[in-house]
């Protein structure tokens, strides 16, 4: 006969377990996504997160990856997305999360519009003009950058910090002359009297390459390591879908952002999604072992905006490759 | 509203001052700051809370003295705080001439209140952000959109307070005076704006202190310089040493304005504080 303490103890361990195994899965999981075209969209519109984790997904929008940062910084979310510049800034500042997944590579989705009734032609005519960018993200990077390899002093150009919905606002009205911006916003500044002078794609080349990168919170990885392998699990889904099912990436574009098929298709070239496989190389992340080339982007895009004085001084190379997190993607895919 | 059912705290206050402990209230006013400020450098000394937080007093104060000799973005701290300042006070200024006459007809009108009333009350509750982006999209990103909210956000605080001391004479006073033979301008001058000052002044400093909650907001879109702009820019960079150190300027002059009102409540209505 077992004793009535041989069995309370029993139950008790065996409710602890449970406990301590239900543990493992999060309440909640909130997603801070970009208002920007890339296969998130697609993951979202198929609830492939909803589907590989199997618990309530909050997503939750925001205009720039400065307004990311400051939500990481006020522990608001799970999962979010930043550009380089972004993430050098939360690197410098300290901010616990690292990259796990390239989301897209920037090309023309982001260009510098200018109105076609000011004539601007090259980038010294921009003295004096007003142009705007938001602050703290990659286009507002990249039009710095822009003007100064041109040798035209940022400071004579009249910047200001607009969210790329209130730029096209401020467009319409008349209230200025560019802007630095990405779609779907861009769209509706070409469509409007706009011509393309420069786009992140050219910059890349140029030596300034931009892209968006899947950020996790070190809480949330530490306590919940396969929801991130899942996390990303999902995420190469969708840019499987996006490579080999073209027309109905660009119908479900054309549906969450409200915009006509032939824009969605074009917007779609002008972006870089990387599949899974080729994410792992030394051109993006690289691999655990052997970290790749975006640690180099994150130091040059740091040593840009040190002497910008938007960061404080450059980190050590070793913080850099400490954000860049393959092993999530590894796991994903098995390796 | 008489002086005395007015302000009977303030008036005790100085009582009290005159009559009782002179230094208590001094003593506890001290205490309070060097606590709070000895409780941060505790907290931020030993590490007890994350510095992207709430950045140690030193970080500020190192923060304060680089914006004010080199500057944030191109700018100094008095040209942030010019820029600011002209925006509040422009708008706040303007809202004075127009709410408080404004204020003072719909106290004595019921029809000009009836007219005013629903506009100025269904407004009023609106959060300022929300009605700023409507008036940016009307009135386009510079100046004009910026001191159009601030004025907005002024005026409520001003006629409704002016109202109310319009509705609130003593008519002992007018009798009073009417018996003495006063015209209708005498009675104007002599008895009524008096009567009114007190109520108007104390409107006058809840509008400055509420106008001031608004200028952040005000600056967070497409400005180039300003307190408000300075806090919100260097958020967007986790610069929290500035952020803090904005906070204590904004509210700091604001203070000093408020003490401002004060001293001009005292010389033009100074039977309050007899």
């Amino acid at each position: 006969m077992i004793c009535k303490r041989a069995l309370l103890a029993m139950l008790a361990s065996a409710a602890l377990a449970h406990a301590a195994s239900a543990q493992q899965k999060p309440d909640k999981v909130t997603i801070g996504y970009l208002n920007l075209v890339n296969a998130q969209l697609v993951t979202k519109a198929l609830g492939l997160h909803e589907k590989e984790m199997g618990v309530p997904i909050e997503w939750v929008k925001f205009g720039s990856g400065g307004d990311v940062n400051r939500a990481v910084a006020a522990n608001q979310l799970s999962f979010g997305g930043v550009g380089n510049p972004p993430a050098t800034i939360g690197i410098g500042r300290g901010l616990a999360y690292r990259g796990i997944f390239v989301l897209n590579m920037l090309g023309p989705v982001e260009s510098l519009v200018v109105r076609t009734s000011k004539q601007i032609e090259k980038p010294q005519d921009l003295a004096g003009k007003s142009a705007a960018a938001p602050f703290g993200s990659t286009t507002h990077y990249l039009i710095i950058a822009y003007l100064r390899g041109a040798g035209v002093d940022p400071t004579s150009v009249k910047l200001l910090d607009l969210a790329p919905s209130d730029a096209v606002a401020a467009w319409l009205r008349g209230d200025i002359d560019a802007a630095y911006v990405w779609e779907p916003s861009l769209n509706k500044m070409v469509a409007n009297g706009g011509m393309i002078l420069m786009d992140s794609g050219t910059m890349a080349t140029r030596g300034y390459p931009t892209w968006d990168i899947a950020v996790v919170m070190d809480d949330f990885a530490a306590k919940y390591p396969d929801y991130v392998t899942k996390f990303v699990k999902s995420e190469c889904a969708a840019v499987d879908f996006w490579l080999k099912k073209p027309e109905d990436t660009a119908a479900i574009i054309s549906k969450e952002l409200s915009l006509p098929l032939d824009d969605a298709r074009r917007m779609m070239q002008g972006t870089g999604v990387v599949p899974c496989d080729k994410q792992l190389t030394d051109a993006y992340l690289g691999t655990s072992k052997a970290k790749g080339k975006f640690v180099d982007t994150l130091i040059a895009t740091a040593t840009f905006l040190t002497e910008q004085k938007r960061l404080p001084k450059v980190e050590s190379r070793q913080s850099y490759e400490n954000f860049i997190t393959p092993k999530y993607l590894e796991a994903a895919l098995g390796k | 509203m008489t002086a005395i059912e007015q302000a009977p705290s303030e008036l005790a206050e100085t009582k009290s001052r005159l009559v009782l402990r002179p230094r208590v209230e001094h003593l506890l006013t001290a205490g309070t700051v060097v606590g709070l400020l000895g409780l941060w450098t505790l907290l931020s000394h030993y590490g007890l809370v994350n510095p992207l937080f709430l950045p140690s007093p030193e970080a500020v104060w190192t923060s304060f003295l680089e914006v004010v000799t080199e500057g944030y973005q191109g700018q100094r701290l008095h040209q942030h705080m010019a820029a600011s300042l002209e925006r509040i006070l422009a708008g706040y200024f303007m809202a004075c001439a127009i709410g408080i006459p404004l204020g003072l007809l719909m106290g004595l009108s019921t029809r000009v209140k009836a007219v005013f009333d629903p506009i100025v009350e269904f407004y009023r509750p609106l959060p300022p952000l929300a009605l700023y982006t409507l008036l940016v999209m009307w009135l386009g990103i510079g100046d004009t959109s910026k001191i159009t909210l601030l004025f907005l956000a002024a005026l409520p605080p001003l006629s409704i307070s002016a109202m109310q001391a319009a509705r609130s004479i003593d008519l002992r006073h007018v009798r009073a005076a009417q018996m003495l033979g006063a015209t209708r301008a005498q009675l104007f001058r002599h008895v009524f704006l008096p009567s009114c000052l007190p109520g108007i002044c104390t409107g006058m400093r809840i509008s400055l202190g509420f106008t001031y909650t608004v200028l952040v907001a005000s600056e967070i879109v497409a400005a180039t310089a300003g307190m408000g702009w300075m806090i919100w820019d260097a958020s967007k960079f986790l610069l929290s040493d500035v952020v803090i150190m904005g906070l204590f300027v904004l509210g700091l002059t604001g203070v000093a304005l408020d003490w401002a009102i004060r001293q001009f409540e005292r010389l033009i209505a100074p039977w309050r504080f007899a």
